[in-house]
């Protein structure tokens, strides 16, 4: 029996993950037109999002089964998911000769070490070992950090070249922060209320739709 | 020649593409005029249109003109720049 908050809850991340999934099939298109494929950062990224907010509503809807473990494969994939997502934008602005090299191995780590962590959570008795409560609040602070630099980094092509279309990508990512921020007051204060992380759901949808936003503006808008 | 940022094939084509699209009311496209907008010494230039010609994005090599699936492409091309520039990703300017 689900209570009403769950299922609300369920519906946000379903709504989530649809949206990154929708959004993966434009994030892709950098990638497949330059062949560049550092850009397939991007891609990875929303994937794992989504991924992970599937994660969320199973482990809400079927506790018993996806319950335990499941909480720390989200939280961490969720990490990796921001750090595909940032290495896209440092190696963006690099273009030099062993960029693309740099580009391949920081990949290759990025993928040995997201299971080499998904092999220690399934390690007998890893609960007991590190509480959720304890991963939950250091993954948050690492994604606040990870998102604060991407948020930086898209402000900063903003200053450069100062336009209506390119402020909303970093004001998107500002959202995420916050949103993250949310959760991780969440997190600390244990009989927070529940308005806190609804806030943080919600922050999290006003972030997709921006990026949908601006992504079927630039690919659906008529041009002359 | 001035000198400018190292420039992928892809990158290459895409420029190549988008100058034959602003040239498209040019009845004849003079290859010395494409090879100094597009900044690259002349047999890479041929080197770049033949390739074009087996992809079928251009009719002719001595006078380029943009096919049905060239202009597409362009179209896309530009597409995806300017969703590039709008997410704050940079591509070799």
């Amino acid at each position: 029996m689900l209570y009403y908050y769950e299922e609300i809850r369920i519906v946000i991340e379903v709504v989530s993950a649809v949206m990154c999934f929708i959004l993966v099939r434009f994030m892709i298109k950098p990638y497949e037109v330059t062949g560049e494929s550092r850009y397939i950062g991007l891609p990875l990224g929303f994937g794992f999002l989504g991924a992970t907010y599937v994660l969320s509503a199973f482990s809400i809807y079927l506790p018993d089964i996806f319950g335990g473990n499941t909480f720390y494969i989200q939280l961490i994939a969720r990490t990796f998911a921001f750090l595909f997502i940032a290495f896209t934008y440092h190696f963006s602005k690099k273009p030099t000769k062993n960029s693309r090299w740099f580009w391949k191995i920081t990949l290759t780590l990025l993928f040995i070490l997201l299971i080499i962590s998904f092999l220690i959570v399934d390690l007998p008795n890893f609960d007991n070992v590190y509480s959720y409560r304890t991963a939950d609040i250091g993954f948050r602070v690492i994604n606040i950090i990870i998102i604060l630099y991407i948020c930086i980094h898209t402000f900063r092509s903003y200053i450069e070249k100062p336009s209506s279309t390119t402020i909303w990508i970093p004001i998107g990512y500002a959202f995420l922060a916050v949103s993250q921020y949310s959760t991780l007051l969440f997190a600390i204060v244990v009989d927070l209320s529940h308005y806190t992380i609804f806030g943080a759901l919600i922050l999290r949808l006003i972030f997709l739709s921006i990026f949908l936003f601006v992504a079927i503006r630039t690919f659906y808008q008529k041009r002359r | 020649m001035k000198k400018i940022a190292r420039r992928d094939k892809m990158k290459i084509y895409g420029d190549l593409l988008t100058i034959l699209q602003y040239e498209i009311n040019n009845e004849k496209i003079v290859l010395t005029r494409l090879q100094l907008k597009l900044n690259v010494p002349f047999d890479r230039l041929k080197q770049y249109l033949t390739e074009l010609k087996d992809l079928d994005l251009i009719e002719d090599v001595t006078s380029p003109k943009l096919t049905e699936k060239g202009k597409e492409y362009i179209s896309e091309y530009e597409k995806v720049l300017d969703f590039m520039r709008r997410m704050g990703l940079e591509y070799q300017k």
